[in-house]
């Protein structure tokens, strides 16, 4: 009897679907491919304005003409500039003033707004729209409030016999203005805040509060001990957001007071705004723009590491 | 649709004919332009250049899209076509622009020098704004003049004199603030702070920067007498809320009935005359006043430049030509403007449209002393900057908010000269 040989049974070839499903299954590959399109974006409208900004500051750059790098002249400039010093302070009293208002206020609308209230759904909507309203907007409908012919704030506090007429002139004098756009910066700040920290609030476990009741302590000490060490995490994260955010602040002071009365509310973005674009000096512009960032970096890695510490 | 291989063929050679030689088939050549201006502070001018617009892409085949921006808008708008060499092909250019964005904008000498041999030499702020450096970089199209605008009914009630220097408007403004009618001069940063800062100081025999453009000369007795002219004026004739005006809020305060007298172009007569407000009626102009030094006003001149990377240059210019080189259809522009848009060549000076309202009359007598910011100085990236950072609109403020006159003027000096030497 001859022996044959058996046959050998053929293989299918895995088609270029199941290949890619097997490629896609490894997570190696996902993962890049999921975060690929997230990094093409900020590839594109961070880090390439971002990199632009800091080789204009960098240079002598005008409008329209070759400029070449002059290192960090423009920032050793800047010290030089009257204007400049006085943003460079305004920055500070204007961000410190508005987040330390943020702060209390927000802690106490969050607080306010966890509460039992009839219409909750409705209140902790409303409360959102300062932020919701485009802010260019929203600081028109301010500035007409302001405003020295048609004041509704002076109409209302001399009706009400608080001051005499004519009433403050709100944005004609330095320690007005600054109040005038610290006050608008609250007004559209705190919405974020409060909800921020409402969510904390909510997931404070209620047990301790309970375990805090049976150990005798009052509202006061139960905020203090239980909510907020609670809450340190999501307060650290609001506000070294709204420091950034609070810092590089444009719309409301350009809309409100275009910087003066005697550059006394003129902040890094709108000083910047004048400088890089009205006059066409973009290195000098960029460079105004920039100067914070060393600071705010630092901010951000302590921030940073503080709430990392919280968590582990 | 079949694709047979002879359509294959036949389209893919054609497409290789036009890539190789770079040239869009006739086609879809219609040629096409875009033209970016502001807002006009007279709304029916932008209505009309539409309507004009029109009538030139059916006079002329090239389609033409007008786009219209906010004032404040501009640089930013301009900067960024600038930086990335794209955009529109027409700008319309305010006041010194043509010298910030000089090396981006094409030579348009040969378009002046047409209208120029038709209508008369440009005036003088147009020509400040426009010639850089021996050259046309736009074409010269309107200016908004700053004249005096006083409540006429105000006036006569109270037997007050119409000023015709700076001094007399001190003596009448005592008056005004005493009834309840201040004087309206802002001092704060914005532009027409400096449009009527201006004017005060050249009449003063004052100024900033000379005409070497290199030294400052604002520290002079001459300026320390416009500081001190200020100073009187802000404490007897006007209110504290000058400190905190927007470009708009004279005109509002002469339209609602507060300001008696403010110095700013017709726009606040021609608002208030259109919207039929009660003070209308009562507003008139007089001529820019007069000082030591002479008379010497300030201007918002415009004017067209198209940008050097403009792929449509010639229809461009086809435009320019269509709008202010065909008289009838300048003419039908600038009426449409209601005097707020007044037109920049010599010839034409005594336009029909200073005759369309006698409040208007006035008007005629401007225009002899014109001058762009920063003049006596040629205009320059410097002069720009320190113009743009308010630094006169600030000492002006620092010193009726109670520095010393001497320290105000230091300072500004101080000031200025940095700018200079960076």
């Amino acid at each position: 009897m001859a022996i044959g040989t058996l046959p050998v049974p053929a293989v299918a070839r895995p088609t270029w679907r199941t290949r890619m499903h097997e490629w896609l299954d490894r997570e190696q590959n996902l993962g890049p491919l999921f975060i690929t399109p997230a990094l093409i974006l900020i590839l594109l409208l961070v880090a390439y304005p971002f990199c632009m900004a800091l080789y204009f500051s960098l240079s002598n750059a005008f409008i329209g003409r070759p400029s070449h790098l002059i290192g960090i002249r423009n920032f050793v400039n800047l010290w030089q500039s009257d204007a400049f010093r006085q943003t460079f302070q305004n920055a500070f009293v204007f961000t410190g003033a508005a987040v330390a208002a943020k702060v209390v206020l927000g802690i106490s609308l969050a607080l306010l707004l966890n509460q039992q209230l009839w219409f909750k759904r409705l209140i902790r909507g409303a409360v959102l729209l300062p932020w919701v309203i485009p802010t260019a907007l929203s600081t028109l409908g301010w500035w007409w409030m302001f405003n020295s012919l048609y004041s509704v704030v002076n109409w209302t506090l001399i009706a009400l016999g608080i001051v005499d007429p004519p009433g403050p002139n709100w944005l004609g004098q330095k320690y007005y203005a600054m109040t005038a756009v610290v006050l608008v910066n609250i007004w559209r700040g705190l919405p974020f805040f409060a909800i921020t920290i409402l969510a904390g609030l909510v997931a404070i476990p209620k047990e301790l509060y309970e375990a805090a009741q049976a150990d005798g302590a009052g509202p006061w000490a139960r905020f203090c001990y239980v909510t907020l060490p609670m809450l340190k995490g999501v307060l650290a994260i609001v506000i070294l957001f709204s420091t950034i955010f609070t810092f590089s602040e444009f719309n409301i002071v350009y809309v409100l007071t275009h910087g003066g009365p005697i550059n006394s509310t003129h902040l890094f973005a709108t000083l910047s705004r004048q400088v890089g674009l009205e006059s066409g000096r973009i290195g000098e512009g960029s460079a105004i723009s920039l100067y914070l960032f060393p600071v705010l970096m630092f901010v951000v890695y302590a921030q940073l590491r503080y709430v990392r510490k919280q968590v582990n | 649709m079949e694709v047979t291989r002879r359509k294959f063929v036949t389209a893919t050679a054609g497409l290789a004919g036009i890539l190789a030689a770079r040239v869009p088939p006739a086609r879809g050549q219609q040629r096409e332009i875009s033209y970016l201006c502001w807002n006009n502070f007279a709304p029916a001018s932008d209505k009309k250049l539409a309507e004009i617009g029109q009538r030139f892409t059916k006079d002329t085949g090239i389609k033409i899209k007008i786009d219209h921006i906010a004032a404040p808008q501009q640089p930013a708008k301009y900067a960024s076509e600038v930086q990335v060499q794209a955009g529109h092909d027409l700008v319309e250019m305010r006041m010194h622009f043509p010298w910030l964005y000089e090396p981006q904008l094409i030579d348009v000498s040969d378009l002046v020098g047409e209208l120029e041999k038709k209508y008369g030499k440009a005036i003088s702020s147009a020509r400040e704004a426009a010639y850089v450096h021996n050259a046309w970089r736009a074409v010269p199209q309107y200016h908004a003049q700053f004249v005096c605008c006083y409540r006429e009914d105000l006036f006569k009630k109270a037997g007050l004199k119409v000023p015709d220097t700076w001094e007399d408007l001190y003596t009448v403004g005592k008056e005004l603030k005493k009834m309840g009618n201040p004087v309206g001069i802002p001092i704060s940063q914005n532009y027409d702070t400096l449009s009527t800062g201006y004017a005060i100081l050249w009449s003063h025999g004052a100024m900033e920067i000379d005409k070497d453009g290199k030294t400052v000369r604002i520290n002079s007795p001459q300026t320390a007498t416009v500081v001190e002219w200020y100073k009187k004026m802000y404490r007897d004739c006007m209110e504290p809320e000058v400190l905190s005006w927007t470009d708009a809020s004279n005109n509002e305060s002469l339209q609602q009935g507060k300001a008696g007298w403010i110095h700013n172009p017709v726009s606040a007569y021609i608002v208030a005359r259109d919207r039929k407000l009660v003070t209308a009626d009562g507003i008139n102009h007089h001529r820019t006043l007069a000082g030591p030094a002479g008379r010497h006003e300030t201007d918002a001149p415009r004017s067209i430049g198209i940008w050097k990377f403009s792929k449509n240059v010639e229809p461009a210019k086809e435009w320019i030509r269509y709008l202010l080189g065909k008289k009838e259809v300048y003419d039908e522009y600038i009426m449409s403007g209601s005097a707020f848009n007044l037109p920049v060549y010599t010839n034409m000076q005594d336009h029909a449209v200073l005759k369309t309202d006698p409040k208007y009359v006035n008007l005629k007598n401007e225009g002899a002393q014109y001058h762009t910011y920063g003049w006596p100085a040629p205009p320059s990236d410097k002069v720009q900057l320190i113009t743009n950072s308010f630094i006169m609109a600030n000492m002006f403020a620092k010193a009726v908010t109670g520095t010393s006159t001497k320290e105000a003027v230091a300072w500004a000096e101080g000031e200025m000269k940095k700018v200079m030497v960076a």
